[in-house]
């Protein structure tokens, strides 16, 4: 039953689609999403957990890619920035921070709005405090926190 | 990150007969991933305890206190409805602890014995007395952050939001190893490091903590957890104070008063404690009490504002208590 | 035909002067009451979708075919010498491809030295060899396994011991040389003569840029021509670097950065990651990847430099009649300094004044560019120092300021403004805020322990623009365009006010604007800094539309047979007295087209000086127990010439005040003074705002009016400007609540609470 320490075959569901990867025991999830699979919508920016750039959904829930070692996803359903969109249609969250202007450079923005579509399905109408709680853990250094929040807001109003 | 062999057993037996040899048990991740990018950490493999059923949730037979597994994510204790009736404290003290998704990777297990934060202990590059070295390099240098009182060798402070609101519940915890079971107060689990005991937590090698335990008697306290940070969230604690007590008939009962931030260890204020026996609690009470934590604190070069902070934590919430 | 011109153009508070090639003639600013489709509407980001959904790539996601992935190794003391290297154990683990080091590295020029390894390093974190291997990992085990020989040396990184007489000397001619300096009026006797004199010394910490995209780079050589992807807000001055560095002809050096997760100054030029990924690329065949980590981007990827700042300020008869300011900044190996009186020498007409800029080297990493470089440091101080010097005096300190902020005229270089409304910032801000309700002392918060306080700054900065900046316009045949420059989109939405401005002369829909930018193979742009690019670029894009307007309107003529006069362009749809006639039919009629618009941004009046002014207010509270200082409502206020896109304008105004936020309560580089290394290279410890930390509210005004002797749009810069008041108004304010006068930036809690204390004794 132990694994490694070379590569070994995991296999978990991403964005719905059942995949297996190679992949090393140290190697954590977020290096497996973009360098094994090619997503890289799932920004590095600290890769120690202080950030939130990274973070995806694990079975629904928001965690930090970088801090998750891809070998304890077997089995796990993993949802990327990439998966949002279905069939050309963007998620609400993502066309909120459109019409909110919830970016300016957008490297934190796949984090942040894996972070509101992880409360939106908890919590359909968000207060903004609700969102707030929801992106405390992802930081933008280009300051589009008021316009985050709105969108977190208003994409829950789309979404009823 | 070094190279490891990685396992995820199903029994608790399987998991203590692997963790040997080097083996380090691996539980949210948040703390020992992060070690061992550092290369602070350098395990030859990783026992993940999140496959064994029994260490996950939390139950209040009747009459027989509270009793959290180890593995509980802390967002399931933070979100809890009847747990934030049972015990309120720990809501308080969670919503402040790191941010949504360390809390739901992080669990309870993995937040007690999560080490310390000393930038100099973190630091790959600096040879500190903790980690081996000749001396502490924060002593002379950069202490803003580090110890005011408590300290031997090394002036790091014990980090975790949870550890001083359990403790301030008297809380208790059970250990196994394939050598057998063992049981503690919570608060035995810190140790300070000295001398030869170049370490942080009393747990013995191949051990686990399996569950936290909190006894009937303490959940029927009043308590409240207040923290202080260099911003609004996403913090470690520069200073933190749980206290509790039972309020009979407006007089308090039972005072805990434990201090988190200044100490190597989680800093429980006795002689205080003692003194509000009987209290009412009323600010002058308070006022006095806060006025007496800390008079053996030494603080270091940057650090002199953590005893002002300390005093007026200890002061709000020793008044929340009977607010 | 081109012809050269001199031009004269500010730069991040200097002045450049320099020869230009432009063609033709200028635009006309649009008539007074000009009717704009998209001009100075709120617009959506054009490229929004993209940066929504992952698709986005930075230079981060470039991953390419046989790539590999270079590693850093750095120096772990802040002196020594580099005496031998030994990289035998490196080179024989499997799957390390190449180590470079000062003993084999060719000699590559970079910021004024011969070699990108040098003998002597001087600061922790400086670079003493590079790893090329299969994969990161490796790379990593490989920098562990190369021995190096150090000769330790004396070193220092505290900016006041470095000043000191017992600090080991770094360079021949001592640690500390003079920057700029300004002299007018006799402030010696000004302070004699003076009722009132307030003599104060300043901090403000080293802030670390942080943007979240890391600085990096891939490079790939196809054995004629080398690409570079590298996240940069120069294009141009990357390739520039390159050349110098790789002796290579231009022509044969391309660099692309589409999209760039934030610079905020850092990202300046060319990068020693850049050319470590060059050198590798064409020495080995492949593609390399060199970006850096958080870490490394914390300790060798540039700061804001500490300052220390004395202000002598003399006042008389409700005036201010002299200031004299002195700065040494702690500019690491930086080779410059950004000069922190600048504000000084220029916000106010005072008589009397003197300062002077201190440059000072350590053992830390070097200063670059960050928001305003300067002017957020000197800004703290001045701005700090009027407000004591208005308390002595007993005046309010908008009154004060007011006598001295309404000049037309620069009082450091005598030019004309080309056009200035700061005293209307300063009604709109006082009105916006409450200024009213402001009380001597403050007053009481909203709990016990709480007192409340109102404050206020100036920000005074460049954003004129000028040239060089082209663009082209392509035409197709189905009726859209592409809109190509030399330019970037560092976040501040440069392709969406572009695509604005392009659709708006054109006569097209925006939709049908498409822009490229932020590749050498485009006409120049310049560099995304100094709150330049749309003053710089905007009206050249201006100029390219309207000329392949005109001969699309040639065109249609000759397919409708109408006179071109009687034509006329909107949304796409050529119209005529009696038609109406999409362009895109027009052109299917003429086979195979493209129709190309060009313009270049001409020269500024030599006779005016371009500046953006601007005031924050700023309402908060303070626990004087905890020193825990409360933003609750920020007002900025800005005079920036005309507004393109509201929308993307307040998102950046909002993203200053935050950045600004953080230089004033939470962000500051910890060194450790005896071993120089950085603590807190890292997003713990380095406390960057959190959406918490926001103020419960943000109010955003403009002045709005067109700059009629800016450029053909009237506009100018905004990049800059909300991050510069907002420390000293954040100060003010809490010398207004609670007494204490705090005068180093950040005001932490320690800071808070020692002010508190002195502040308490005294009374």
């Amino acid at each position: 039953m132990l694994r490694g320490p070379g590569a070994t075959d995991i296999s978990l569901t991403v964005n719905g689609e059942a995949v297996t990867v190679q992949v090393a025991p140290r190697r954590t999830l977020l290096d497996t999403l973009r360098e094994t699979l090619g997503l890289t919508g799932t920004k590095k920016v600290c890769d120690e957990g202080t950030c939130g750039a990274c973070t995806v959904l694990i079975d629904g829930r928001p965690v930090y890619a970088c801090m998750t070692l891809a070998v304890t996803c077997e089995g796990k359903g993993v949802e990327t920035i990439e998966g949002l969109a279905k069939d050309g249609e963007l998620h609400p969250v993502q066309r909120a921070f459109i019409d909110e202007d919830a970016f300016q450079c957008g490297f934190c923005t796949p984090g942040q709005i894996m972070s509101i579509v992880a409360l939106l399905r908890g919590t359909a109408a968000p207060t903004e405090d609700d969102v707030r709680r929801a992106v405390s853990g992802n930081l933008c250094r280009c300051g589009a926190y008021p316009n985050i929040v709105a969108a977190g807001v208003s994409a829950g109003r789309r979404k009823r | 990150m070094n190279a490891f062999s990685y396992a995820r057993p199903r029994a608790l037996a399987d998991a203590l007969r692997l963790l040997r040899n080097g083996a380090a048990a691996l539980a949210g991740g948040t703390d020992l991933v992060g070690l061992m990018k550092d290369g602070l950490a350098r395990p030859t493999a990783l026992v993940d305890l999140t496959g064994i059923d029994g260490l996950r949730g939390w139950s209040r037979a009747k009459g027989r206190g509270l009793r959290i597994g180890a593995l509980t994510p802390l967002v399931e204790l933070e979100t809890d409805e009847t747990l934030a009736k049972t015990m309120p404290i720990l809501g308080e003290a969670l919503r402040d602890a790191a941010t949504v998704q360390l809390r739901t990777m992080g669990t309870v297990g993995g937040n007690l014995l999560q080490r310390n934060r000393c930038w100099y202990f973190r630091d790959e590059g600096t040879p500190c007395w903790l980690k081996g070295g000749t001396r502490c390099f924060a002593v002379d240098g950069e202490n803003r952050y580090h110890a005011i009182i408590g300290a031997h060798e090394c002036v790091m402070v014990s980090p975790s939001d949870l550890v001083p609101a359990l403790i301030a519940y008297d809380a208790e915890i059970s250990l196994v190893s394939s050598r057998g079971q063992r049981q503690m107060k919570l608060a035995e689990l810190f140790v300070a490091p000295r001398g030869r005991e170049r370490r942080e937590h009393a747990l013995r090698p191949g051990e686990l903590i399996t569950e936290v335990r909190v006894p009937e008697s303490a959940l029927a306290r009043r308590g409240t957890y207040l923290k202080a940070m260099d911003r609004k969230v996403f913090s470690f604690a520069l200073v933190s104070v749980a206290a509790s007590a039972k309020i009979e008939r407006g007089a308090a009962r039972d005072v805990r008063l434990i201090l988190g931030g200044i100490a190597p260890v989680p800093w429980r204020v006795i002689a205080a404690e003692k003194g509000l026996e009987g209290s009412a609690l009323d600010e002058a009470a308070c006022v006095d009490a806060a006025g007496r934590v800390l008079s053996g604190a030494t603080p270091l070069r940057d650090n002199a504002y953590k005893v002002t902070l300390a005093r007026e934590l200890v002061r709000r919430a020793l008044r929340s208590l009977v607010a | 035909m081109p012809r050269v011109v001199k031009s004269r153009e500010e730069f991040e508070g200097e002045i450049f002067e320099s020869l230009v090639l432009v063609e033709g003639k200028d635009l006309p600013l649009p008539a007074a009451g000009a009717e704009f489709t998209e001009i100075g509407h709120g617009r959506r980001r054009v490229d929004g979708t993209q940066r929504v959904t992952g698709r986005a790539r930075y230079t981060q996601d470039i991953y390419l075919p046989g790539m590999l992935h270079v590693r850093v190794l750095r120096s772990p003391y802040p002196r020594a010498r580099v005496r031998r290297i030994d990289t035998k154990k490196a080179e024989a683990l499997p799957g390390v491809r190449g180590v470079l080091h000062r003993f084999n590295a060719p000699k590559a020029a970079f910021r004024g030295e011969e070699t990108i390894f040098r003998e002597e390093v001087r600061f922790v974190g400086e670079e003493v060899a590079a790893v090329a291997a299969d994969d990161e990992q490796i790379a990593v085990e490989a920098l562990g396994l190369i021995e190096v020989d150090y000769e330790l040396l004396p070193h220092v990184v505290d900016l006041e011991e470095a000043i000191g007489d017992v600090a080991p000397r770094l360079e021949s001619d001592g640690n500390v040389s003079e920057g700029a300096t300004h002299k007018r009026g006799d402030v010696k006797r000004a302070l004699k003569e003076a009722d009132h004199v307030v003599e104060a010394t300043y901090r403000t910490s080293t802030q670390l840029h942080n943007s979240l995209e890391t600085h990096g780079a891939v490079a790939a050589w196809d054995g004629e021509q080398l690409t570079v992807y590298e996240s940069t807000q120069h294009v141009f001055g990357v390739r520039q670097g390159l050349r110098l560095a790789l002796r290579l002809p231009l022509a044969k050096i391309r660099v692309i950065c589409d999209y760039m997760g934030g610079g905020f100054g850092s990202k300046g030029g060319v990068g020693k990651y850049s050319i470590i990924a060059s050198l590798f690329a064409m020495r080995l065949g492949r593609p390399i990847r060199c970006v850096l980590t958080r870490e490394e981007e914390n300790v060798a990827a540039g700061n804001r430099s500490a300052t220390l700042q004395h202000m002598r300020l003399a006042g008389k008869d409700g005036r201010i009649t002299a200031i004299e300011h002195t700065s040494w900044a702690n500019v690491g190996q930086g080779k410059w300094v950004a000069n922190p009186t600048g504000p000084t020498n220029t916000l106010y007409d005072v008589s009397n004044l003197s300062s002077k800029s201190y440059k000072v080297v350590t053992n830390a990493g070097s200063l670059s560019a960050f928001r305003a470089p300067g002017y957020v440091e000197g800004t703290f101080a001045l701005e700090s120092a009027i407000d004591e010097l208005a308390a002595t005096m007993g005046v309010d300190p908008i009154t004060l300021r007011r006598k001295h902020a309404g000049s037309p005229k620069d009082p450091m270089v005598g030019k004309r403004y080309s056009d200035k409304h700061l005293l209307e910032c300063y009604r709109i801000g006082a009105a916006e805020i409450g200024w009213q309700r402001r009380r001597s002392g403050g007053t009481r918060g909203s709990a016990p322990h709480r007192r409340r306080g109102i404050g206020m700054a100036t920000q005074i900065w460049g954003g004129g623009g000028g040239p060089p900046a082209y663009a082209t316009v392509h035409v197709n045949s189905d009726g859209t365009a592409v809109l190509t420059t030399g330019t970037q989109d560092i976040g501040t939405g440069t392709r969406t006010v572009l695509a604005q401005i392009c659709a708006d002369e054109l006569g097209f829909e925006l939709e049908d604007v498409h822009v490229r930018l932020g590749d050498t193979d485009n006409p120049y742009g310049p560099i995304s800094a100094g709150s330049l690019t749309v003053a710089s670029v905007g009206p050249a894009v201006r100029i390219a539309a309207r000329d392949a307007r005109e001969q699309l309107l040639g065109a249609a003529a000759g397919v409708l047979e109408t006179p071109k006069s009687e034509l006329r362009l909107a949304s796409g749809v050529v119209v005529t007295k009696g038609a109406r006639t999409p362009l895109s039919e027009i052109l299917s009629k003429v086979d195979n087209n493209t129709v190309i618009g060009k313009g270049g941004r001409h020269p500024n009046d030599p006779d005016l000086s371009l500046r953006t002014f601007g005031a924050h207010f700023v309402e908060l509270e303070v626990d004087v127990r905890t020193g825990e200082i409360t933003v609750e409502h920020v007002v900025a206020v800005h005079d920036i010439g005309r507004i393109l896109n509201p929308t993307t304008a307040r998102s950046q105004v909002e993203g200053g005040v935050l950045q600004a936020l953080g230089f004033a309560l939470s962000e500051e580089r910890f060194v450790d003074r005896a071993t120089g290394r950085v603590m807190n290279a890292n997003l713990e410890n380095y406390k960057v705002p959190t959406v918490k930390d926001v103020p419960a509210k943000i109010t955003v005004k403009f002045v709005d009016r067109p700059d009629r002797r800016a450029n053909n749009l009237g506009v100018k810069g905004l990049g800059e400007p909300p991050i510069i008041p907002t420390a000293a108004a954040i100060a003010n304010a809490v010398a207004n609540a609670t007494g204490a006068r705090v005068r180093h930036a950040p005001l932490t809690r320690a800071r808070v609470l020692e002010a508190l204390a002195i502040a308490g004794a005294r009374s």
